[in-house]
């Protein structure tokens, strides 16, 4: 990373100018909490549209997007920075493939993060997923115990739950507020089963949802921000949820080798060896030995012999 | 001789030929037949005169056939042992005896065979059909020429004619009666119906009878019949003897024989006493020389219960004492033991005197494919050593202990061979077997399909075994082996999971050389230990070397970047490891089911040598039991019990651990009803399985339960292949099954799918 030039954020002039404001607001936010950089790892299931998100963060396509090649091939860095602030947000490729949580994404996630950050900590995790869907599922858990096993559950501490296609309009009988609600809290549920978060370490873990609309077609208010059907201007919101997330005071996600190669079985317990070793000697082979000449001793003889 | 006066024990009278010792042959002939033979050269010689039936006491020879190899050189070896040395010699020269050659084993080294011979003596008690007629039974005959039912004394027979013998009847004086065909009496003539005789032979007959101890007084008698037949009938009066209340079985093989003193017919009666006095005193001497016999009490006590019943002792009553006594050797498999005398009788104890067969002499021999005695190449004590301690000198020759000692040397597949070929289909062998005599051998081989190009599928090996470590003199049993190897399989941890597309297969490479020390501390238990140093490629299925495994993309692509395969991460490893197998194993077949137990401890333990320095410890251990369920009679076609069969298997590894020594999971070893490798691959794995028996006819069924677990430890394989081509980690199966000859058939449902299916295996799962 470090020879890379960082681009400015040029494209925060795009914003309507209230989002501006507020994005600025918050930005500062975080420079009196001399926090400079803010990195956000961004993850989920394929064509939730993490890379929308993304580009709708940043104001601009950084990260090419189509509706339905939806494989965002290798991880992507995407690092803006203003005014002495930098901003780093890593687009990843869904973790299903062909029906399982891919182990060689992950690996390639990992892979990618000892490149564009070794030593350096994720601040947020976005972990996205859409409103509209009605259901979790197995995969849902699997994709969630995947990242805690590859990140550490610390990585929740830091997360925010994304939910994507937030236009919608929720099925018969049921407001918005409660489809919302449901789909959240069955979510975050099934995170809290994922990561392994027990009832009581519930408060320890308050993971922040936010809402977001990526389409072109998201309804604007009249500052020419786009709008959740709440009202909210979702932009500024989810930026504002990021910064507490990332201003919570637990600490960030700190990518090491260890982190990178995750925990080296082949390393574990090799100093014991030597003991392993003795014990079999003379734990195992000995008294295996033993009851040979037991046998040997017990062994009926011919009645010759 | 036709008045017997029963003396206060019986002592040979006449030319007794007998032997105590044994002779036992155990030949190795070219390699194909082991040969153990036992001649006792007076039955031989005896029994082999003419025998209607085969006697009980016939030398016996087992001929022991392994698979015959066909060798290029015939410089054969042969063993052969031979297990004689008159003891008696010197004693007088009616008991010199030389062996028979009755039986002929391939020639054993004894002496010619003097068949019939003067029998004489108590001894023709116990080998009536021993008494020589020396030519066979003519159809032609000669009519009596005499009227018909008159009774003709022996002595008027012509000495010219031939006699048509149509009936033989025996009458026993005492009761008064003729004695039927059952009894033992008629064990004692050679005589039998339908045979054509000369008076010569008929006096012969009577002599025998009269001189074998068992009657007080016998005769021949001859009654003419219409037809020109004679009919005869024996008159008799039974030896009895003063009822005996006690028993004793003694041991006289190797005491010389005590001489009878001819008793002078003009001694005074004090003289005679004296005599009597001085024999009993001899006899009773004997018996407190004898050695104790191998009898067990409860057969002896067997036969006082028939001496107690039967009152007064009579000729009938020590015949079957003798069949009783000896049966019980021959059952126990002292094939040569033989009772040869009854002594101290008219007292109230009854002495059997026994030849238990004691092996006086040892002499290993080695014969040419004809038989001939040659020189061998083996070394003797090579052969010794393979002996049971029963069939050395001293001991009493038992058949078993025989049996024992041809199994041993043929396990042994001593042949002494120096060889190489090559085939024109690509294999170059040579092989140098029983390197000086102390059965070392060098075997080798290449194969490969085209010699101008061998790195494509060379195969080699080449083994050195040297047995005998510790000498060849020392009971201790190690052997030591040096090996290059190479060897090629397809990696069962690259196999997909259920309803996986195939896998793109990884090959296992091993070349390399190992050196390891095996110790038998019995058939079946040992304890190998050596180093091994391989070199391990990993290659695809077109034989490039491959550092990762490839999988599947859901686009239908193969990507090259799965679970490495090797530690170093360049699809070649490096290494030296220690390795070490103990087995324990006690099972045996009890009418053909296996029971016992087996444990088997395997270690390999890396010494941070080789790519990566990889250290580790890598341990497998087996438990298997196989309960008896019903306690059953031992014995040939004796039903086998039902058996049930619990294992276990553990493996495990520290540090570090290449893909392809990961443990897997499934399979007909692992877990039945999955391919191999279909549940896992695994760092740590537990392996649990019942199996239960139950025998059908003369093979069984058998239902079975299974279940493979990775423990959690497929994660820490690198790349965790289990989870990168979809595996569960773990897996039960249940299944019935039956054993037909070597295949076994079952059917196995795998309960991860639920689904079964039916597998033909060849061998054992356990």
């Amino acid at each position: 990373m470090a020879g890379q030039l960082i681009r400015e954020w040029t494209a925060i002039q795009q914003f309507p100018a209230a989002t501006q404001e507020k994005l600025v607001d918050l930005l500062g936010k975080l420079k009196n909490e001399n926090v400079n950089t803010l990195t956000i790892l961004v993850m989920g299931k394929g064509g939730v549209g993490k890379s929308s998100t993304v580009n709708s963060i940043i104001g601009e396509r950084v990260v090419t997007v189509s509706a339905f090649q939806s494989e965002t091939p290798r991880p992507v860095m995407v690092s803006r920075s203003r005014s002495g602030f930098t901003l780093n947000i890593i687009d990843t490729p869904g973790l299903v493939e062909g029906g399982y949580v891919s182990d060689q994404v992950l690996e390639t996630i990992k892979s990618s993060l000892g490149r564009f950050l070794l030593n350096k900590t994720i601040d947020v995790l976005l972990y996205v997923d859409r409103l509209d869907a009605y259901r979790v599922d197995n995969m849902d858990k699997q994709v969630v115990k995947a990242i805690t096993d590859s990140f550490g559950k610390k990585i929740w501490h830091k997360a925010v739950v994304v939910l994507t296609h937030a236009q919608l309009s929720p099925p018969d009988a049921l407001s918005y507020e409660e489809f919302f609600s449901k789909r959240s809290e069955s979510l975050l549920k099934c995170v809290r089963q994922g990561a392994r978060i027990s009832k009581k370490d519930l408060q320890n873990f308050a993971i922040p949802v936010a809402l977001v609309e990526n389409s072109g077609r998201c309804n604007k208010n009249e500052h020419d921000e786009k709008i959740l059907p709440s009202g909210t201007p979702w932009i500024p919101n989810l930026v504002h949820t990021i910064t507490d997330v990332a201003l919570n005071g637990k600490e960030g996600i700190l990518v090491d080798q260890k982190l990178i190669e995750g925990p080296n079985a082949n390393e574990r317990g090799k100093l014991y060896i030597p003991l392993i070793l003795a014990v079999q000697y003379f734990f195992v082979i000995k008294p295996i030995q033993k009851w040979i000449k037991d046998d040997i001793a017990r062994e009926t003889k011919p009645s010759w012999d | 001789m036709s008045s017997f006066a029963a003396p206060a024990h019986l002592l040979p009278l006449s030319t007794r030929r007998r032997n105590s010792s044994t002779n036992a042959v155990v030949s190795h002939i070219s390699s194909s037949t082991s040969i153990i033979q036992c001649n006792l050269p007076s039955l031989a010689a005896t029994s082999s005169s003419q025998n209607p039936k085969p006697s009980k006491s016939s030398p016996f020879l087992l001929n022991s056939i392994i698979s015959p190899k066909s060798l290029a050189v015939s410089a054969a070896s042969c063993i052969l042992f031979h297990i004689a040395q008159p003891i008696l010699s010197g004693s007088d020269s009616i008991l010199n005896y030389s062996g028979g050659g009755g039986g002929g084993g391939g020639g054993s080294g004894g002496g010619g065979g003097n068949g019939g011979g003067e029998g004489g003596g108590f001894w023709r008690f116990f080998s009536p059909e021993a008494v020589a007629k020396d030519d066979d039974p003519q159809q032609e005959w000669d009519s009596h020429g005499l009227p018909a039912n008159i009774v003709v004394q022996l002595n008027k027979l012509s000495g010219f004619k031939k006699y048509k013998v149509s009936e033989i009847m025996f009458f026993d004086r005492r009761r008064g009666s003729t004695v039927g065909t059952e009894d033992s009496f008629f064990e004692m003539v050679s005589l039998r119906p339908g045979g054509i005789y000369t008076k010569a032979q008929l006096q012969k007959e009577l002599e025998t009878l009269a001189t074998c101890g068992m009657f007080e007084k016998v005769e021949l008698e001859t009654k003419t019949n219409p037809d020109g037949t004679i009919n005869i009938t024996i008159p008799f009066l039974e030896s009895t003897w003063q009822s005996a209340d006690r028993f004793r079985c003694i041991n006289v093989g190797l005491m010389p024989q005590s001489k009878p003193i001819e008793m002078d017919p003009d001694m005074t009666e004090k003289e005679r006493l004296e005599y009597y006095r001085s024999q009993e005193k001899d006899y009773r001497r004997r018996i407190e020389r004898a050695r104790p016999c191998l009898l067990p009490m409860s057969v002896q006590r067997e036969i006082l219960q028939m001496l107690r019943e039967q009152g007064k002792v009579s000729a009938r009553l020590l015949q079957r004492i003798r069949d009783r006594v000896q049966q019980w050797y021959q059952e126990n498999g002292y094939a040569c033991a033989q009772v040869v005398n009854f002594g101290n009788l008219n007292t109230k104890e009854v002495v059997c005197e026994v030849v238990e067969g004691d092996i006086t002499q040892l002499l290993i021999q080695f014969q040419d494919k004809l038989g001939n005695v040659c020189e061998g190449n083996t070394q003797f004590p090579v052969i010794r050593r393979e002996l049971p301690k029963q069939l050395r000198q001293g001991q009493v020759f038992n058949i078993e202990a025989g049996k024992q000692a041809l199994r041993n040397i043929n396990s042994l597949a001593l042949f002494s061979n120096i060889e190489a070929s090559i085939q024109p289909g690509g294999t170059v062998s040579f092989e140098h077997r029983n390197i000086k005599g102390l059965n070392r051998s060098l075997l080798g081989s290449v194969t490969t399909s085209n010699f101008l190009n061998p790195q494509d599928d060379l195969a080699f090996k080449l083994e050195y075994v040297h047995p005998y470590v510790d000498g060849v003199y020392n009971p201790r049993n190690r052997t030591f082996r040096a090996s290059c190897f190479n060897s090629r399989k397809l990696s069962p941890v690259f196999t997909g999971g259920p309803g996986i597309e195939e896998v793109p297969p990884i090959w296992v490479d091993r070349a390399g050389v190992k050196a390891n020390i095996t110790e038998n501390f019995t058939r079946q238990s040992k304890f190998t230990y050596g180093l091994v140093m391989e070199e391990i490629t990993t290659r695809d299925e077109s034989s490039h070397i491959s550092a990762n495994g490839q999988r599947v993309l859901p686009s239908g692509g193969v990507s090259a970047d799965g679970p490495p395969t090797t530690l170093s991460g360049t699809g070649v490893d490096r290494m030296a490891f220690l390795q070490a197998n103990i087995t324990r194993d006690n099972t045996k077949f009890l009418n053909g089911a296996i029971v016992g137990e087996r444990n088997v401890f395997q270690l390999d333990q890396g010494l941070g040598i080789g790519s990566k320095f990889p250290f580790f410890n890598r341990h497998q251990l087996t438990v298997t039991r196989f309960l008896q369920l019903k306690n059953v009679e031992e014995g040939a076609g004796k039903p086998p019990p039902p058996v049930l069969v619990l294992h276990g298997h553990y493996g495990g590894c520290v540090g570090d651990l290449p893909s392809y020594d990961a443990f897997t999971l499934g399979g007909p070893y692992s877990v039945r009803g999955y391919n191999m490798g279909e549940l896992g691959a695994a760092r740590n794995i537990l392996e649990l399985a019942a199996e239960l028996r139950i025998p059908v006819r003369n093979t069984h069924a058998y239902v079975f339960s299974e279940h493979g677990n990775d423990l959690g430890s497929s994660k820490d394989v690198k790349g965790n292949p289990t989870e990168v081509y979809r595996r569960m980690g773990h897996g039960s199966s249940y299944g019935v099954g039956v054993k037909l000859g070597l295949v076994r058939a079952e059917y196995a449902v795998d309960q991860n799918t639920g689904t079964g299916a039916i597998f033909f295996r060849f061998g054992e799962r356990f």
